[in-house]
């Protein structure tokens, strides 16, 4: 099976004036083609940082220490010139995030800004093709009016409609890896779910690959094929998504699933914060990949 | 406070500023004991020794008159330091209450008290104290009203734009449910997170006043002869460029040390107290 | 006994040359002791509903009972006592400046309980009220953990002794470790102080396991109010039905439900 990332060993230190924090302990996941892959974590875990460092927005700061290695389609990040792997992002990958709303530029109509995303793979697109293009993309994500979409200002339309103007602009260039932060974690519960719908479909039409960031169990849990469970910057748990949820296998896993109160009742749990034993060696399914 | 000791002493440009300031004050408080010539910060005339270059024991030369430079400029130190700090402690008060007042309170209030602050600011700050200043007498009172009329209202602007921002915020939202007073929230609750901007715009203003008065004396509307101020020694010794260059360089240099230190910690402060509004 | 009674309250905002009706016509009864639960979505005019009770704006109609009175606009520092907040974001509802202590006495001095000598012993109280330790009240909020935070957010709320805490999205910030703990607190509080909740939320799976009763509102009107079984088993509202649909779940038993839900 060809991996479209292949994350080995990833470390990721930052630098200060008061010391070194370790963010990363040494992460590996892998995402196949066509793979919907979770990666689920509380904040402060370092699930955010991983998606930082494949779109390669952490490697050019100062005081960022990153060893191991991220392979993108066979390809070591690292090793590549800075202006390579900048030529990567908006094409071959591409990220949403988890405000549309203040991720659109709020000066600017949907169609310019659809022109420059095409633009990154499409140089000197006209602005008719663009039109054309975007039409067809805003069509795929249910969106009934593109025109009228394409002269608004993103604070004209509604978060679920920014949401899937989002989510066209980030599959508009066909990348083999989409990388979605949070999506939807700011919308209303009955939008979140149309959006998650809109949006499986989508990537399995095309066969893009997903690293999905999220805290939220059940988006995950209606999400993603495998699912991968970091605590402190270490993956404690990976497997099929529905073997992690049905019968994890680690101490932390299983506290975050006795945590998550359920729509059938049941009561809430009582629970240990930071328990010793969330820090037990990682626990991995059969039947991973 | 002592974190921030020591972070704004890591930093080189904030640890020279802190070095400059502290020169500066330590020459200011302690003039009377290191100045060679203390009685030449009065009306001395000392003509055996008039204009002469630096040198022993004179050691940034005389003046006209044939008074020591040095120790005219550790009691213009003295003056300018006394002046600055008088000026902020009457004009901080007064903005940062205006401002919270405008910002807090909203409406009317804030209406009145803004466009206030607009006209004021709209005055270029140099042309207010010199009109003031010519309406009364030129004197070192008059000198620092000027002043503090043209800078309470940056103040003002400051902490209104801050408790805009932090009126908003869930703690004052808690206050309010509470049942605090609006005195409680705006002097206990607000005020603290206005602290940090304020205490560095007070430092860079320390600079800033000390060469405003400079200019004001530099145009004879300042301090009055013969009390040494720095901006007229500067004026009085351009007349004697560039034959007799030590009159106006040194006291020129010393407001460039003075105001340099001021900015250098301020800056320091801003990065550290993350007051960059 | 009913503790609060909202009397066809409404709140209308004027926007431009148009008028929002953020909550129209609202009536219903909070009895002494239980959790109601408010569940909306954005714009279904939950916060409204909250600030109207909390007396941060007068309404537009209708009125707002406590304990058997109406409440006036300009609430008395009594009535202020009498109902408390505790807010979604617990970044903010510290001030940063303040020790924690500092925060929590100020509920103490404002209305005068104890004297300045038994202030700070009461703030030790409170902490270990809400499962803190007491040496955190000369910390300031900036060192403490979001979960931390909300604790203190809480016993500030318990400060004031008051019968009536509206909730505000209390542990929507929160990771799912530090919600359950926080969820758990809230319920040992409530049967403890015999306090009473208005627990605002877009939550419903947090709703089934500590609300008695749900009252579900959409676009500024409540749709349903029944007992929090009922909600779940037998909702009446198709919008009820929708957003219970829709909330995403974890286990094949929730699936289950669900779907029964959305095909009835």
């Amino acid at each position: 099976m060809t991996l479209v990332l292949n994350i080995r060993d990833l470390q990721l230190a930052f630098k200060s004036w008061s010391g070194t924090s370790e963010v990363l302990h040494g992460i590996s996941l892998t995402i196949g083609k066509g793979e919907r892959v979770a990666l689920v974590g509380e904040s402060g875990s370092g699930k955010s940082v991983t998606a930082r460092i494949v779109l390669g927005l952490l490697q050019e700061l100062r005081g960022v220490q990153i060893s191991g290695s991220v392979e993108f389609q066979g390809q070591d990040l690292g090793a590549m010139p800075d202006r390579e792997r900048r030529a990567l992002r908006g094409t071959a990958m591409s990220m949403i995030f988890q405000d549309p709303t203040s991720s659109l530029n709020p000066v600017f109509k949907i169609a310019p800004q659809f022109q420059e995303v095409l633009a990154r793979v499409t140089p000197g697109i006209s602005m008719s093709a663009t039109r054309v293009r975007a039409t067809d993309l805003l069509r795929e994500v249910a969106i009934a009016e593109p025109e009228r979409v394409l002269d608004s200002y993103p604070f004209q339309l509604s978060g679920g409609m920014n949401q899937r103007v989002m989510i066209a602009m980030a599959l508009a260039n066909r990348p083999a890896l989409l990388l979605a932060d949070e999506p939807g974690t700011a919308l209303d519960v009955t939008v979140q779910a149309q959006t998650l719908d809109l949006m499986r479909a989508l990537v399995t039409d095309h066969g893009t690959s997903v690293l999905f960031i999220s805290h939220n169990l059940g988006v995950v849990r209606e999400f993603a094929d495998r699912t991968y469970v970091i605590y402190r910057g270490n993956i404690v748990e990976e497997g099929p998504t529905r073997d992690v949820f049905e019968n994890p296998g680690h101490p932390y896993t299983r506290a975050l699933m006795a945590a998550q109160p359920k729509i059938t009742g049941g009561g809430l749990p009582d629970l240990v914060e930071g328990d010793r034993h969330y820090l037990e060696p990682r626990f991995v399914h059969e039947g991973v990949a | 406070m002592k974190r921030m000791t020591t972070i704004l002493l890591a930093n080189p440009l904030s640890l020279l500023g802190v070095l400059l300031v502290g020169l500066v004050v330590l020459l200011a408080v302690f003039a009377p004991l290191i100045a060679p010539f203390p009685d030449h910060r009065g009306a001395v005339v000392d003509f055996a020794n008039f204009n002469k270059p630096p040198g022993w024991p004179h050691l940034m030369g005389t003046d006209v008159v044939g008074r020591d430079l040095f120790s005219r400029i550790l009691y213009a130190y003295r003056i300018s330091l006394i002046l600055g700090v008088v000026v902020l402690a009457i004009a901080v008060p007064i903005g940062v209450t205006l401002g919270l007042m405008a910002g807090y309170l909203g409406g009317w209030w804030e209406y009145g008290l803004m466009r206030l602050t607009d006209v004021f600011l709209s005055i270029p700050p140099l042309v207010l104290a010199i009109s003031i200043m010519g309406v009364l007498e030129p004197t070192l009172m008059n000198g620092m009203l000027a002043v503090t009329v043209m800078w309470w209202p940056w103040y003002t602007r400051l902490v209104y734009n801050i408790t805009r921002g932090e009126k908003v915020e869930g703690y004052v939202l808690a206050a309010e449910v509470i049942g605090a007073s609006k005195t409680h929230i705006m002097f206990r609750e607000i005020l603290p997170n206005c602290v940090p901007a304020v205490v560095t715009k007070m430092t860079l203003d320390l600079g800033f006043v000390i060469l405003i008065v400079s200019s004001l004396s530099f145009l004879g509307l300042g301090v009055q002869p013969p009390t040494p101020d720095l901006g007229s020694m500067v004026a009085e010794g351009a007349k004697y460029l560039p034959d007799s260059w030590w009159l106006s360089v040194f006291p020129g240099l010393a407001i460039l040390i003075a105001v340099f230190g001021f900015n250098l910690i301020g800056d320091g402060l801003r990065d550290i107290l993350g007051a960059d509004r | 006994m009913s503790l609060l009674s909202l009397r066809q309250l409404g709140k209308s905002f004027q926007t431009g040359a148009h008028e929002v009706r953020a909550l129209q016509d609202v009536t219903l009864d909070v009895a002494d002791g239980e959790c109601l639960a408010i569940v909306g979505e954005s714009g279904s005019g939950k916060s409204t509903l909250a600030n109207l009770v909390l007396g941060l704006f007068p309404p537009t109609t209708g009125a707002v009972e406590f304990d058997g009175a109406e409440l006036p606009v300009v609430r008395t520092l009594a009535h202020r006592r009498s109902i408390q907040l505790v807010q979604q974001n617990p970044a903010s509802a510290l001030n940063p400046r303040r020790s924690v202590g500092a925060s929590l006495q100020l509920a103490l001095d404002v209305h005068g309980i104890g004297t300045s000598d038994t202030r700070p012993a009461r703030v030790a109280e409170l902490l270990r009220d809400v499962g803190l330790p007491e040496d955190l009240a000369r910390r300031s909020p900036t060192s403490l953990s979001g979960g931390q935070r909300q604790r203190v957010a809480i016993a500030r709320a318990l400060a004031c002794e008051s019968r009536l805490v509206v909730l505000d999205e209390p542990t929507s910030a929160l990771d799912v470790l530090v919600q359950a703990q926080v969820l758990r607190l809230l319920a040992d509080l409530r049967a403890r102080h015999n306090l009473t909740y208005l627990f605002i939320t877009h939550d419903l799976a947090v709703v089934r396991n500590i609300a008695t009763r749900v009252a579900v509102f959409s676009q500024g009107r409540m749709v349903e109010l029944a007992e929090t079984e009922t909600i779940f088993t037998a909702p009446q509202d198709p919008y009820t039905r929708r957003l219970i649909s829709a909330v995403p779940v974890i286990t094949e038993e929730e699936k289950t439900m669900r779907n029964g839900l959305s095909q009835s």
